[in-house]
């Protein structure tokens, strides 16, 4: 397990899945995930298997990651716990600096700021693009469709969209987070679709390591607040009905 | 049926007896083999490609002519199956590579087989000429037509012999009937009707309408959002003509009952085994989907191989598998490379001997292994040009996982990914085998056969 110059190894990385080879691997899969979901998007026709594979490994990572993060929600209160914000640090702390997206080295002010300051009206979730995606892939290759579905909108998933039939049993919002979520949504219902698309792809773009490599060797090992904040940014509520699926005893599937 | 194990003592003892293809190594990707398999006498050997071509290989009567040829196998027919279509409605080429091949059982003289690509299932017949009619009264022997006002006798036409001919013909188009890709086809029991499943739907057709098809499994979920799982294989059982399985991505197995329901959605039986939380990883669900499954002869058991492993299931229990056999575990420690390169997602078959007492399935670096259920030995062995000396003994190869290198073990690192052995066929009787390795087809017989 690597640990930078001059810091202890505490105990406790073992607890949080191994440190940062653990992390260094969800950051692998995380990337390796998403350049192939990018490419096969460019396909006409990708396979659904490989399709299907690969969405549900950005869901373990996203869910991965969101439980990570919640393991540290911070509160106005949270200065009573002071045991656990050091625990998590000094483990997260531990990878040295210039590691790639580094998503977990933060300071505590930077996460909380982090997670307060939610995306701007052009950020849109991982696991609706990865929805919209589906979507069209079946639009573009069911012709028995009963329902007509053109370009669904990649947020269509996260809100009830008035006058979408089958989007009742979709409000995944979850109720849970703020009110800041409800705002973005709300702005970016009124996208074009072409629009949407486009902001994806440069978004999905913007995960490019490199650009968390350029930023965190400019910022102190201290203070990884970039890279944790544009990660973060796509992390969806998670609330879908597809995290059902996640557990092993899958129940017999859904029709 | 002579027993003999796979390894050691009374064991099998695989010889090279073939190998067929190209040897260039520039692989014309037309001729990479996509199936490979066996006609219910193992008399023919069929193999489709990705340039949608069958090649059917017969085996010939051992004779004592020719007592060096122990039963070779030569090209009997060959024909353009699928050629690529284009969808215009959706502005999708349709490949023309053979997912699958499947025999029917033979009824008379000729031989039928179901072929597939992604989207269509035809029936050809395969069938000799050997015999050609002569003397007609309304043309000369050349085939121009006689003048009718100088005919002033009758004849009637004899059969002559004619050199042999191979006449392979579609008798039976299945289109239409799969929105996805289609993986699997299976022919059942009763002889009259078959199965072919795509990612999400299984259709039932009777051979001798095309028409239609009747769906009896359905997945796709009303939303496609929720979809997080996909069929990957079906089979129909071996005997009881009402039974079929289907396999899955997430690594499950349902087993239906066409008696219970017209529609299958909810399966008789579900096969799963617990995962194991030590071994979890952010790669456990892609390893655990189910690439092939196969019923034993007998009925009894199936088998699946998933990317890791193969094992073997006794259909009166489903909450495990009865056995389980370590493909390559050495690739364990290198998913998310295999992840990164597509390896990965490599769809490996698996098959069992005529006597359900042993199973093979393939690797990468051209390795194939066979696991004897009797004993439990297994064997590594390759497929390669090297080794292709006639009736020369194939030695037992070993991947070395770590420390020192014994000589003629190989290490992970040194595996050729880019050859694998995904499509394997065993005899239904003898100790002969068909491994395809990429566009060669490799068939190697045991000594003591």
């Amino acid at each position: 397990m690597m640990v930078a110059r001059g810091m202890k190894r505490k105990l406790y990385g073992s607890d949080n899945g191994g440190g940062s080879v653990w992390e260094s691997q969800l950051q692998s899969v995380l990337d390796i995930s998403l350049d192939k979901f990018q490419r096969d998007q460019a396909l006409v026709e990708p396979s659904l298997l490989r399709s299907v594979l690969i969405t549900n490994t950005l869901r373990q990572v996203q869910s991965v990651v969101k439980t990570h993060l919640s393991g540290v929600s911070f509160h106005p209160k949270l200065h009573t716990q002071p045991k656990k914000q050091p625990e998590l640090l000094s483990t997260l702390g531990s990878i040295p600096a210039g590691h790639s997206a580094s998503l977990c080295s933060l300071g505590v002010e930077d996460m909380e700021d982090d997670l307060m300051a939610w995306p701007s009206e052009e950020d849109l979730s991982l696991a609706t693009a990865i929805t919209g995606i589906l979507n069209d892939l079946d639009a573009a290759l069911d012709d028995d469709c009963g329902l007509s579905v053109p370009q669904r909108l990649p947020l269509a998933s996260m809100e009830n969209l008035p006058g979408d039939g089958r989007s009742k049993q979709n409000s995944t919002i979850s109720h849970k987070t703020d009110g800041c979520r409800a705002s973005i949504l709300g702005n970016s219902s009124h996208m074009s679709n072409y629009l949407q698309e486009a902001v994806i792809d440069d978004l999905l773009l913007d995960i490019d390591t490199n650009v968390f490599e350029a930023e965190a060797n400019s910022v102190s090992p201290c203070a990884f607040s970039f890279p944790a904040d544009q990660l973060v940014k796509y992390l969806p509520p998670f609330s879908n009905s597809s995290a059902v699926s996640l557990t092993p005893a899958s129940p017999p599937m859904v029709r | 049926f002579a027993g003999g194990g796979v390894g050691g003592g009374n064991d099998f003892q695989w010889c090279f007896s073939q190998v067929k293809g190209a040897i260039d190594e520039d692989v014309a990707e037309a001729d990479i083999i996509s199936t490979v398999e066996f006609n219910y006498s193992g008399e023919l050997l069929a193999t489709g490609d990705k340039g949608g071509r069958v090649v059917i290989f017969q085996r010939e009567q051992e004779s004592k002519n020719r007592p060096l040829s122990r039963g070779e196998y030569n090209v009997y027919s060959t024909f353009q199956s699928h050629e690529p279509e284009f969808d215009y409605l959706k502005s999708l080429e349709i490949e023309e590579k053979i997912n699958k091949i499947r025999w029917l059982p033979q009824q008379n003289a000729a031989h039928f087989l179901l072929s597939t690509n992604d989207k269509t299932i035809k029936l050809w017949k395969i069938s000799e000429r050997d015999k050609r009619a002569e003397g007609y009264n309304l043309k000369d022997e050349d085939g121009r037509l006689r003048d009718p006002f100088r005919i002033t006798t009758l004849r009637v036409p004899v059969l002559m012999p004619m050199d042999l001919m191979v006449e392979a013909s579609p008798r039976r188009i299945f289109a239409n009937a799969h929105t996805y890709h289609i993986n699997s086809i299976s022919v059942n029991s009763d002889h009259e009707t078959y199965l072919s499943a795509d990612d999400l739907r299984i259709n039932l057709w009777h051979l001798e309408i095309t028409d239609r098809s009747f769906n009896i499994v359905d997945i796709k979920p009303a939303n496609m959002e929720e979809l997080t799982e996909v069929i990957t294989a079906a089979e129909c059982h071996p005997h009881q003509c009402n039974v079929f399985v289907y396999s899955s991505s997430k690594g499950t197995i349902r087993l239906c009952d066409m008696r219970a329901a017209a529609l299958c959605d909810r399966h008789s039986k579900f096969f799963e085994e617990p995962e194991d939380p030590s071994s979890r990883s952010f790669f456990s669900e892609i390893i655990s989907s189910i690439s092939d499954v196969k019923f034993s002869h007998s009925g009894r058991y199936m088998m699946t191989r998933d990317y890791l492993s193969v094992k073997v299931w006794d259909l009166n229990m489903e909450n495990r598998p009865v056995e389980t056999y370590q493909v390559h575990e050495y690739l364990r420690s290198k998913l998310c490379s295999l992840y990164e390169n597509d390896c990965i997602f490599d769809k490996f078959e698996c098959c069992w001997n005529g006597s359900d007492s042993a199973i093979m399935t393939g690797s990468y670096n051209n390795f194939f292994r066979m696991f004897d259920r009797n004993t439990r030995r297994d064997i590594t062995l390759e497929a390669s040009r090297e080794n292709s000396k006639p009736r020369a003994m194939l030695k037992p190869r070993k991947v070395c996982t770590g420390g020192k290198r014994k000589k003629d073990e190989i290490s992970v690192d040194s595996l050729d990914f880019n050859k694998k052995i995904l499509h394997t066929a065993w005899h239904p009787k003898e100790n002969v085998i068909a491994v395809a390795a990429t566009n060669n087809l490799y068939i190697f017989q045991d000594k003591i056969n």
